[in-house]
């Protein structure tokens, strides 16, 4: 049996999915810590226990990720661009736009039937369009992280920031709280905000359906409305939004094993015909 | 740690040419110590540049400078002088660099310690033009805190709008040129207390446009697959044209030898990057503190082909007919500043300064990527970019790559994360290559 193994080493979460074919064996995600090296470590002999595979058995590794460079037992590294790309093509066939909201990014990616990308944009240097962002509001309004998606759906008002920037938009909301705005319509207020900047990466890069949403953001069911009130369309979001970059990993691992092998057959077959 | 690979292989013609920077800065410290004049100039246009030579004038380029210090490392301390003494920090890293260099200038009563090439030293004459970016209006005038020496700016109409094409505008345009020209000319008679030298004005401006012409020559040879020139060696050759570095008749001949040598190369199919495998545009001026970052993206077979326009000399034109070297020096700018805007307006494009020649350039140079640079400190060379990428894409099909940074500080720059973009820019490059196909393009 084969199997492949795909690590996504994020700034704040570490993510493994290992795959034999096309289905996924077992998945894993934990926090990134300070030692990037010896969480993949750990992560990796967790999947592998959760599988009951032995490193032996593994035929290919790829990692990818902010810490990519941390995983010393990886055969190769990716791009996180590539690796979300085929992650969503094999979840989602029809997909041809993802949102994929990371911690300290956003990137919008169009994508062609086979999951190969046609163009893409990055939040870059912005932290207005991260899921960082949301942990800073989280903190300022004390709501725990998993929270604020539901409550904002509660919103009955929701605020305006006046502007995109993350910074600035901090010192809005603190000021919001001290003049009585509720949390729920605060929170609203973000993720319209977050919306609107998210919405103009995928002009850059133009609209094409169907379009999916993963990385963390991907679980604040009230950033997801507000996309697609913003967009006017309906989102696809994967059961498991975090790990589809991981997935996309382990399905490039699988790739580059069987180009490998189908070179290494080709090279016997010559031997064997000269001989 | 181990030397980083040189990939791009360098022209052995571009040495010289490069070292013309060298020359020019040598030779405005020789002249300060004689007590003859130098003046301070931005790159305006070329034309006050041959009215200084034609006076003996030793000529050299803050803007210049400011990439010299940041190759040298440098930068970084004229930076920080300028923000000590309240600039801030969003204005031009070129200005930066000279304020705080002028700065330090001034509190040392001299060339500071360890500037590079020798250094600049104090002006005589500071010339200027408010053409092309908003900085400049200021810049030379904010000087004034640090030295006392008499300013010019050299200006000329802005002609970026379809009326400038109506009958009779282009002679307008000329007169009022000449017309600056004249009193530029009266301007340095006064300041330096001696007639203008006619007959040399006219060597030198007639020296200029044929080295401009052959520099041209050059830079058309690189449409060839694979090309033999990386913008490394243009960029390193550059200044000798862009700010006439040397004697024009001298560097003439410099041009002709690259010309030969690039003609050789084509000839035996050298590329400047071995096995080159995506052709690309590089828009606009490079990470001066980071160019051997060129080498990781070659290492990739990443071919950059071609750069601004505006750094490249203007197609060749016929100017013999005119005699008044004023007339030829106006006609030879107008021609760089706004000879493609006829070219633009037939093909429905807009007349924007930088737009067009992009479109021009990406398809006649057979590009597969737009790489695009915009400078968090420079307005003039970003505010044009997601406009060039979108025509890009829908008249042509070729995709763009942003990486964001700075010519001057290079803590704004992360070369690390262009890198991590470049295999999927690659699938999207090689996928817009299908999609041309598809729709009849020729690359």
């Amino acid at each position: 049996m084969e199997y492949f193994l795909g690590i996504d080493i994020g700034s704040r979460l570490t993510k493994g999915v290992l795959i034999e074919g096309n289905k996924i064996k077992a998945q894993k995600l934990c926090s990134s810590g300070t030692n990037y090296h010896s969480t993949a470590q750990r992560l990796r002999q967790e999947l592998l226990a959760e599988a009951s595979v032995s490193p032996e058995e593994i035929s290919y590794t790829v990692a990818t990720g902010f810490g990519a460079q941390s995983a010393s037992f990886g055969n190769q590294q990716s791009d996180e661009l590539r690796c979300c790309a085929r992650g969503i093509n094999l979840i989602f066939p029809q997909v041809r736009t993802i949102i994929d909201i990371g911690s300290i990014s956003s990137r919008v990616i169009r994508i062609d039937e086979h999951g190969r990308i046609v163009n893409f944009a990055i939040s870059e240097k912005c932290a207005a369009g991260s899921g960082y962002f949301m942990e800073i509001l989280a903190n300022v309004l004390r709501v725990e992280l998993q929270d604020i998606g539901p409550l904002s759906l509660k919103a009955d008002n929701p605020v305006r920031f006046s502007t995109g920037c993350a910074v600035f938009n901090e010192s809005e909301a603190i000021c919001m709280v001290s003049e009585g705005f509720s949390k729920e319509n605060i929170l609203a207020g973000v993720h319209k905000a977050l919306a609107t900047k998210i919405s103009s990466l995928i002009n850059r890069i133009q609209l094409k359906q169907s379009c999916a949403v993963c990385g963390g953001g991907g679980l604040n069911v009230g950033l997801i409305k507000a996309l697609e009130r913003e967009m006017g369309i309906d989102l696809l979001v994967p059961e498991q939004p975090q790990i589809i970059t991981a997935l996309g990993a382990a399905l490039i691992a699988q790739k580059i094993a069987e180009e490998e092998t189908h070179a290494n057959t080709a090279g016997e077959k010559k031997f064997t015909d000269i001989g | 740690m181990a030397e980083k690979k040189k990939v791009i292989k360098r022209l052995k013609t571009m040495y010289p040419l490069r070292g013309l920077v060298d020359k020019m800065f040598e030779k405005a410290v020789e002249y300060s110590h004689e007590g003859k004049p130098v003046a301070w100039c931005m790159v305006n246009w070329w034309g006050g540049d041959s009215l200084l030579r034609a006076m003996d004038v030793a000529c050299i380029y803050p803007e210049d400078y400011g990439a010299v210090c940041a190759a040298a490392g440098v930068a970084q301390t004229y930076l920080e002088r300028c923000n000590s003494d309240g600039f801030p920090d969003h204005i031009c890293g070129y200005a930066r660099n000279c304020l705080g260099y002028a700065s330090l200038m001034k509190a040392q009563g001299g060339i500071p310690a360890g500037a590079p090439m020798g250094g600049m030293p104090k002006p005589s004459l500071l010339v200027g033009s408010g053409y092309f970016c908003d900085t400049r209006f200021k810049w030379f005038q904010a000087l004034g805190r640090y030295m006392d020496a008499p300013l010019w700016l050299l200006e000329m109409p802005h002609p970026g709008v379809p009326e400038s094409l109506g009958k009779d505008s282009e002679k307008y345009i000329i007169r009022f040129m000449v017309e600056e020209l004249k009193k530029f000319v009266a301007f340095l008679e006064r300041s330096l207390g001696k007639k203008m030298d006619w007959d040399r004005l006219d060597e030198i401006v007639s020296d200029t446009i044929e080295m401009n012409r052959v520099w041209w020559e050059v830079n058309e040879l690189r449409k060839v697959k694979p090309c033999p020139v990386h913008s490394r060696d243009f960029w390193s050759c550059m200044p000798a044209a862009l700010y006439q570095a040397g004697d024009p008749k001298e560097t003439t001949i410099l041009y002709k030898n690259m010309y030969d040598e690039v003609k050789g190369m084509i000839d035996r199919g050298e590329a400047a990057v071995p096995n080159e495998k995506f052709r690309l545009a590089f828009a606009e001026l490079p990470p001066w503190h980071s160019l051997g970052f060129f080498d990781n993206l070659a290492e990739r077979g990443w071919n950059c082909v071609v750069e601004s326009w505006a750094y490249h000399p203007p197609q060749f034109i016929d100017l013999s007919q005119y005699k008044d070297p004023l007339e030829r020096v106006a006609r030879h700018t107008f021609q760089y500043f706004a000879g493609f805007f006829k070219h633009a307006h037939e093909a429905g494009e807009e007349l924007g300064y930088f737009g067009y020649p992009y479109i021009e350039y990406v398809k006649n140079y057979k590009c597969d990527g737009f790489l695009a640079h915009p400078l968090l400190t420079c307005r003039t060379a970003t505010n044009h970019l997601m406009y060039v990428q979108d025509r890009l894409m829908q008249k042509l099909k070729v995709p763009s790559l942003f990486m964001e940074g700075d010519i001057i500080d290079y803590t704004l720059f992360n070369p690390d994360e262009v890198l991590r973009k470049a295999d999927a820019f690659e699938e999207a490059m090689l996928h817009y290559r299908d999609v041309r196909k598809k729709e009849g393009l020729d690359w």
